[in-house]
């Protein structure tokens, strides 16, 4: 009998905790009035990520607006509230001004947003005739010199990302001691000008890449397989195919996540909780990608079918945030 | 000059001019360096513990700065953001058929028929581009910037010749803000003036506000001194004199200023774009460019060409106080348009649903990509060749630049020495034959080219500045070019800026000759002329970055794209002063040779282009500076040197180093500057102007 009253306390106990955890989810939606400012990237992924974001708000009753911003000039913005959340914030490609703010407690991580990301060296598919090891990294230490060009001679030529997001390329041409040298592009449409053209003119060519990208859709390209990436690798020498350098190894996948104004979180709770638990996938982004990109349509166009189609996925986020 | 000709021992050098005194020492300097660069490594390179973190200084001085007078700045944008709204709210509601009606109506006004199928054309042109709503958010953003520039511009002037003891440093500063690459200013904007359009209308408004001071200055220098004495004579206060009647006697003056305001807030409101925050075209480019897509982000520059031609063309006509056409036709232009408006909104598309020049689009951009397929090999020709017996050896010297790889054989010491030898052997005639300043610059030339620019020792790169100096403009002068580049040098920029100057000198080089013979070419023939001045007006406002696609596609990232970049856009200028040069010749002068039995091209060579040589060092002033302005954009073709620095500081929010960047940059814009115009300066006193 005793037993039996506390379990049925226990039971009680538990289910008044549950309900109260529900209870806790649903927020405030706060001030309804006022716009919610989303950031509107240059990319056509971030576009779809965010319209949709977007629509899910709207659909808890705010009103919304986007606003196009520079991906690295944003931060500042964002810190100071006039921005209040940016979609797609990819961790390989972030200005060190989001580091700083975010220490400074100015911004804030909204958790990750659910794309599975890939970097790595990619090549255009004709180029595995000028090279017929590949796809395995190995075969690049013999064919650099079908990759050369007059500013790299006698090494092969590998185009890196632009040097302000980073030299991944370069780092792992000195891990994995490739005879290439990394040229930092200078820009995302360099990088695609230099595929377009490589494709067209049958030419060699080699170059640090990423998906989910509507490229990648468009163009037929294919992945070096690189030693498979780890921590160890990053921080232990002796791990990988070279016992003497660190970054002997694929890359490790990127953070894709969202993140926001401090203040979002006290101004609009049950918007803030929408936002920190959307999430979206590469299948899911992919082929709307490709609509717009490929097909022409426009981005309003695109997610409002997918936002029809896929109810299921989107709206059990707003209704827990919202009731 | 006096005190070497004091010394006993140097008897023979007294009697050479001092420009070949300043040669030699630039030559010992060199030798001396060549000699004692194995010894003393630092000759060379200059060691980083002797430069200052300056990039770190500027970075934490100005961050504790702006955090003191943000909430006062801030309160200006909240105040601008207004007039924004309105101008913004004002052209994008208003509808196309009226704000096409109106301009319409305003070019038949000052200028007739002619004016107002310009205008019709060019705003018909955005309409159906389909970029009506990003094009107005633009032009609102010029709206705004404009009348601001011409307020900050129009007071800096006034004060400028108002007193005389500040006119110095004004026009300092008015040198600095033009020279500093306007990427390089955007970062502090956006840390004080927060997010959004409104750190654009600064930008802009900051560009385009030294032209209209400028040309204040100049209009009030000039207006007759018999005007301003009847102005005192009647009595009137020094502000009555200055308003009523010294600056409505130098409109014309003020009107080029605002003229060429308009064209820099055009150009600068593109380059603003990057940091988002208005629908504008400038992010419409941005955006197809990041795709690669040349064909649309060639339709969307050819938006920003429309209003600018427009605005040039009846801004200039506006200077011009011809008669005026009929206002009566205008109000029924005008008319006309609000009751096609009212009768056929119904039946017409809305502003932005007008795409019918899309399909043109694709196909200039499927176009691009068969080219660029049929014709791989021979541009990879082109490119190589370029690379290899040109930019090359002129980047890092025939001695690394000549390998079995490029040149089909190895550059040895003795090779080194050939070349020396040779260039001496040649100088030393051409001393014998009373031309020494020739023989030295032939064997620095050698030299140059044996080592490198990016390898220059930097004891050689100053002694060679400030020889120029001397010879372009006395000590001062001299002074003035060795401390603006020690100022880089102890920067920590220094490789970078060799970088820069190398592709800087690069492209001026080529600019100089094949714009030189193109504008030889359309001072010849009008008809030449006819077809090369819309290109040109072309290349100078359309947003620069169209032009990087398909000189990617073309030749791939790299310095020879970049190169080609400057060249496209800095070629301009030396094209039309050289035209204007030779065309402007006075016609006594012509007259006086055709009379003497002189053939064409002994005028050509003996009255045209002596006469012309000053306008023309000025068009090459105006192409160095030009090339400097390219320099950061071509870094997003992935250029190194002070571009890059400048494009990542702005990424990364690095006030410091994207200041100090750009200060180095301006330091070298501005050195080449006086360099030129004291030439300019000295040849137009040798010919009596």
């Amino acid at each position: 009998m005793k037993m039996r009253n506390f379990l049925l306390t226990a039971a009680t106990a538990f289910s008044v905790a549950a309900f109260s955890v529900a209870n806790v989810d649903a927020a405030e939606l706060g001030d309804v009035d006022e716009p919610i400012r989303l950031a509107v990237n240059e990319w056509t992924g971030q576009h779809v990520s965010t319209q949709i974001a977007g629509r899910m708000l709207e659909a808890a009753g705010y009103d919304v607006e986007y606003v196009t911003a520079g991906m690295m000039n944003m931060w500042q913005a964002i810190a100071d509230g006039d921005i209040h959340a940016v979609m797609e914030v990819w961790s390989s490609n972030v200005s060190d001004q989001y580091g700083v703010m975010l220490e400074a407690g100015k911004v804030e991580d909204l958790s990750d947003l659910g794309l599975d990301a890939r970097e790595g060296f990619v090549y255009p598919l004709h180029v595995a005739e000028l090279c017929p090891g590949l796809p395995a990294w190995e075969a690049l230490r013999d064919c650099a010199a079908a990759f050369a060009t007059a500013e790299t001679l006698p090494q092969g030529r590998l185009l890196d990302y632009p040097a302000d997001w980073g030299t991944p390329g370069a780092d792992r041409v000195t891990g994995l001691e490739l005879p290439f040298k990394a040229i930092p592009a200078g820009s995302e449409g360099a990088l695609i000008a230099e595929m377009r053209a490589s494709i067209e003119k049958k030419t060699p060519l080699l170059i640090v890449f990423w998906q989910p990208h509507w490229a990648l859709a468009q163009y037929d390209v294919a992945w070096v397989d690189l030693p498979p990436g780890e921590a160890a690798c990053y921080e232990d020498a002796s791990w990988g195919p070279n016992p003497n350098a660190v970054n002997d190894c694929d890359f490790l996948p990127s953070r894709i996540y969202k993140a926001g104004w401090s203040g979002l979180k006290n101004k609009w709770p049950a918007a803030h909780e929408i936002l920190t638990n959307y999430r979206l996938s590469a299948e899911d982004q992919q082929p709307m990608m490709g609509a717009v990109d490929v097909d022409g349509k426009s981005v309003e166009e695109v997610t409002e079918a997918w936002m029809a189609a896929n109810e299921s996925s989107w709206r059990p986020v707003v209704e827990a945030a919202t009731r | 000059m006096t005190r070497i000709s004091s010394i006993p021992f140097l008897p023979s050098l007294s009697s050479l001019p001092s420009s070949s005194l300043a040669g030699m020492a630039v030559l010992a300097t060199g030798g001396l360096c060549l000699i004692f660069a194995s010894v003393f490594p630092w000759l060379v390179v200059f060691p980083e513990a002797w430069s200052l973190p300056m990039s770190e200084w500027i970075g934490v001085s100005l961050t504790w700065l702006f955090e003191l007078i943000k909430p006062a700045v801030r309160l200006v944008s909240f105040v601008l953001e207004y007039p924004m709204a309105w101008m913004n709210k004002g052209l994008t509601t208003t509808p196309w058929q009226i704000s096409i009606g109106a301009v319409t109506a305003l070019g038949w006004y000052i200028g007739g028929w002619r004016m107002a199928l310009l205008g019709f054309l060019g705003l018909g042109f955005v309409l159906v581009s389909g970029y009506w709503i990003e094009g107005m958010n633009t032009l609102a953003l010029v709206g705004v910037s404009v009348p601001l520039a011409l307020t900050i511009g129009g007071l800096t002037g006034i004060v400028a010749y108002e007193f005389a003891r500040v006119r110095n440093v004004i026009q300092t500063f008015l040198d600095i803000m033009q020279t500093v690459p306007t990427f390089a200013y955007l970062t502090p904007l956006l840390l004080l003036f927060g997010f959004g359009p409104v750190v654009g209308l600064i930008a802009s408004a900051i560009y385009a506000s030294p032209p209209v001071a400028r040309n204040v200055l100049l209009g009030l220098q000039r207006v007759d001194a018999e005007i301003k004495e009847a102005a005192i004579m009647s009595g009137s206060t020094r502000m009555q004199q200055l308003f009523l009647v010294e600056l409505p006697a130098a409109k014309r003056q003020i009107m080029i200023g605002v003229n060429q305001s308009l064209m820099a807030a055009l150009s600068m409101v593109i380059i603003a774009a990057v940091i988002g925050g208005f629908d504008d075209i400038g992010w419409e480019v941005l955006l197809t460019m990041r795709k690669a897509q040349f064909g649309e982000s060639f339709l969307a520059g050819l938006v920003i060409v429309a209003f600018a031609i427009l605005m040039d063309r009846m801004s200039a006509r506006l200077i011009e106080e011809g008669a005026r056409f009929d206002f009566r036709i205008s109000m029924g232009i005008f008319a006309a348009s609000v009751l096609a408006w009212l009768a056929g909104s119904e039946y017409l598309p809305g502003a932005s649903e007008f795409a019918l020049l899309d399909g043109v689009a694709e196909r200039v951009d499927s176009g691009l990509g068969e080219f660029t397929a049929a014709q791989g090999a021979r541009l990879d020709e082109i490119k190589n060749g370029a690379m290899f017996y040109g930019l090359l050896p002129l980047r890092i010297g025939l001695d690394e630049a000549v390998l079995p790889f490029t040149w089909g054989f190895q550059w040895d010491a003795g090779m080194s020495a050939l070349l020396l030898g040779v260039a001496i052997a040649v100088a030393l005639a051409l001393a014998y034959r009373g031309r020494p300043l020739a023989g030295i610059g032939l064997v620095l030339a050698a030299g140059m080219l044996e080592t490198g620019i990016a390898n220059l020792p930097w004891p050689f790169v100053l002694a060679g500045a400030s020889a120029l100096g001397w010879v372009a403009g006395g000590r001062k002068l001299a002074l003035y070019a060795f401390l603006m580049l020690a100022a880089v040098l102890i920067s920590g920029l220094w490789e970078r800026a060799l970088l820069s100057l190398y592709l800087c000198g690069a492209s001026v080089f080529a600019c100089a000759l094949v714009g030189g013979i193109i504008g030889l070419l359309c001072a010849v023939s009008p008809m030449a002329w006819r077809i090369v001045r819309p290109v040109c007006d072309m290349l100078q406002t359309i947003p620069l970055f169209v032009f990087l696609i398909p000189v990617l596609m073309f030749f791939q990232i790299g310095e020879f794209s970049a190169f080609l970049a400057i060249c496209f856009y800095a070629i301009v200028p030396m094209v039309r002063y050289t035209r204007h040069g030779l065309v402007e010749t006075p016609a006594e002068l012509l007259e006086a040779a055709q009379a003497c039995g002189s053939t064409r091209w002994q005028i050509l060579r003996d009255i045209r282009a002596p006469y012309a040589a000053p306008t023309i060092l000025l068009g090459l002033n105006q192409t160095i500076l030009y090339a400097f302005a390219m320099l950061v954009i071509a870094a997003l073709i992935g250029t190194t040197g002070l571009g890059q620095s400048i494009y990542l500081a702005l990424g990364q929010a690095d006030v410091g180093l994207g200041i100090s960047a750009g200060a180095a940059m301006a330091i070298l814009a501005l050195v080449a500057d006086r360099l030129v115009q004291g030439f300019a300066r000295s040849r137009r006193e040798a010919l009596g102007l």
